[in-house]
């Protein structure tokens, strides 16, 4: 007699829709285009938030156009990992490379960006001083799709390099590691 | 048991701005909520929240909507993955242990997003038996259909009638249109939309003090059949009936009736198996045959139920339903005295 | 939809013992349920019985035909439905089974899908110990 059935399979599948892309969202992506970050500082405490996300989680408050500001494109590197990419089914990385935590100066909220393409991996340390480099204009797609979707600024930014400014000590940017 | 009342209610819009976060959809819903009696969100001193991930395909998601509600300073606060009248109910538990006195209770969901919630809800389904073959609420409502037009003698026109009582559409049109699933067509299942709802719920006294005619919790209750349908008579609902005996449905006069029906069979089951007589005005909010804000519909029914007793009624019954045919079933009857 | 992305389950699961005997039931072409302590033949088998809570073992053979108890007509079905053409969902309390099985029966018409017709399991080519074993129902009488 054969073996009891001990496994069954069932492959399935569910299909969502993008949401659409907020108003802020395609603002964001439309400024980024143009060269401009920009972010939205709460009101209430006066924290910058960058992606901007039409309000201040702390103090609960919706942010709007008035609260815009700008933020530069240059900032610190608060923190980073090295990943050795696992060839699971569906991954895209080869070679190992760096994801890291940028605090953008003027923001209070930091990026998460991978492949700093500018900087060497064995130089990359919490505190680098770092700048964007900007995709030509008529090449930046800008970040469309969800808020969560988005790494970093897209297609707007090709790559990462040094300032060659002095390192900025931990106490400066404890708060905003991640 | 504490005396809890339903002090304050509230729902996102239905109209919102194209590609609206589920986060800003339920912001202003919570603060809506909390500013009609007077509160802010630091008065909270317990938190639930209803969702489902499988609404949008992302995991965890209900933590996003946190930020609504204000996590900063961290808050007590819990989760059902399940319609928002679970929150509600255990927000209600939560606050019979005597040493907090103001829950808030929400919940939001984007079934837009998802390709189809026939294909989505069959993930909730026995994954050996009735997952694999696609069997889709619709279908299974279906089924329930056949088998309430058999036992009651019930016909298509009588659910059309139904659909025609929420919707003021017309019923020979409406029988005209072709089927889903036969019998059932469109019009007799709720279209699924997004939404946010959120209640606030006060212990004693206080809810005196903060809303003119606050409902009372006077029973509340929630059962569930077996899951399979084969193992179930489904036209009757006997989880919801005991959900009913034990929430003391029976022990006054019911005036309004919010069911969480979203196919037109359910609409009978549930009058039946609640006992509710001729005269008791049912869904006068339109329920959810009109609009299905999945994981929202049922505690948006209990919402309506307290809208009815600060209109001026003394006891109305607001229901959720949760799984496939009406597989489980939660039962509040509030009071204004 | 305008984009859009698609979520996979590769799921591969344990089936345990009751379960486990329904499938390889399937398998070799038959049917088993499970006797509850009332008495009734459970089919499709439970692990535990609704009412009690108690551990269900006794697995009990029961028919590959039976009657319709209730039937619902699907004009267009959905791609993850069993069948690609119209055909009627229906619960059927196959011959010595208590409870029904929810499956496709394929008969054609919606008028061949009425509660009390004689159906029967039309086998997949290539049983393997899954629900779809049983392909679809079919009228007892072709």
């Amino acid at each position: 007699m054969a073996e009891p059935v001990q496994f069954m399979s069932h492959f399935t599948t569910v299909e969502y829709a993008l949401p659409d892309p907020s108003p802020l969202n395609v603002h964001f992506a439309e400024e980024l285009a143009k060269g401009r970050i920009i972010g939205h500082k709460c009101p209430a405490c006066g924290m910058v938030y960058m992606p901007p996300r039409g309000y201040c989680p702390l103090c609960v408050v919706e942010t709007t156009a008035k609260d815009e500001v700008e933020v530069a494109d240059r900032g610190t590197i608060t923190t980073f990992s090295v990943i050795t990419p696992l060839q699971y089914q569906g991954q895209e990385e080869t070679a190992d490379y760096v994801q890291a935590t940028i605090l953008l100066d003027g923001s209070d909220t930091t990026i998460m960006v991978a492949h700093l393409d500018g900087i060497a991996i064995a130089d990359v340390h919490s505190g680098l001083r770092v700048r964007a480099v900007w995709a030509p204009e008529a090449e930046r797609g800008g970040a469309t799709g969800s808020l969560a979707r988005q790494m970093g600024l897209g297609s707007a930014v090709t790559s990462w390099e040094a300032t060659g400014e002095a390192d900025v000590p931990r106490e400066h940017f404890a708060e905003h590691i991640v | 048991m504490r005396d809890i009342a339903i002090v304050s209610f509230a729902q996102a819009p239905a109209d919102q701005p194209p590609g609206q976060t589920e986060t800003l959809m339920l912001l202003p819903t919570i603060t809506a909520a909390l500013d009609a009696v007077g509160m802010t969100r630091r008065d909270v001193g317990f938190t639930c929240s209803g969702s489902a991930d499988y609404l949008t395909g992302g995991t965890f998601t209900f933590v996003q909507m946190l930020e609504a509600a204000g996590a900063w300073p961290p808050i007590s606060e819990s989760h059902v993955e399940m319609d928002g009248a679970w929150a509600l109910y255990e927000a209600w538990v939560r606050l019979q242990h005597g040493d907090v006195d103001v829950a808030l209770v929400f919940s939001s969901g984007r079934a837009s997003l998802g390709a189809s919630l026939r294909e989505t809800l069959t993930f909730q389904l026995d994954p050996y038996y009735l997952a694999p073959l696609g069997a889709d609420y619709v279908s299974l409502a279906a089924l329930q259909a056949d088998a309430v037009m058999a036992r009651t003698g019930r016909t298509e026109r009588d659910l059309a009638e139904i659909v025609a009582a929420r919707t003021a559409l017309d019923v020979d049109k409406l029988l005209a249109e072709p089927y889903v699933v036969a019998p059932l067509r469109a019009h007799d299942v709720g279209p699924p939309v997004d939404g946010a709802a959120a209640v606030v719920l006060v212990a004693g006294d206080r809810a005196k003090e903060l809303c003119d005619r606050p409902a009372w919790i006077a029973g509340i209750d929630h059962r569930a059949d077996p899951h399979y349908p084969g193992m179930r008579d489904l036209s009757r609902s006997p989880s919801t009936a005991l959900a009913a005996e034990k929430a003391g449905v029976g022990r006054g006069e019911v005036e309004v009736a919010e069911l969480h029906a979203v196919c037109t069979p359910e609409e009978i089951v549930l009058a039946e198996a609640l006992g509710l007589a001729d005269r008791v005005d049912v869904n006068p909010s339109g329920g959810g045959l009109v609009a299905n804000p999945m994981v929202v519909t049922g505690l948006t029914r209990i919402g309506e139920a307290f809208r009815q007793i600060a209109g001026g009624r003394n006891r109305t019954v607001g229901h959720a339903s949760s799984g496939p045919c009406l597989q489980q079933n939660l039962v509040c009857v509030l009071e204004g005295r | 939809m305008a984009a859009t992305w698609k979520l996979e389950f590769p799921y591969r699961r344990s089936v345990g013992p009751v379960i486990g005997s329904f499938l390889t039931g399937l398998r070799d072409r038959r049917v088993v349920g499970v006797r509850a302590p009332d008495g009734r033949v459970l089919v499709p088998p439970v692990e535990y019985d609704p009412a009690t809570g108690e551990a269900l073992s006794e697995m009990v053979d029961v028919g590959a035909e039976g009657v319709v108890e209730h039937a619902a007509w699907v004009t267009e079905p959905l791609r993850t439905h069993p069948l690609d053409r119209p055909f009627a969902w229906a619960l059927v309390k196959l011959d010595g089974a208590d409870t029904s099985l929810l499956h496709a029966l394929d008969c054609g018409s919606a008028e061949r899908a009425q509660a009390g017709a004689r159906v029967r399991i039309r086998w997949a080519a290539e049983p393997e110990g899954h629900i779809k074993d049983i392909a679809c129902f079919e009228p007892a009488d072709g």
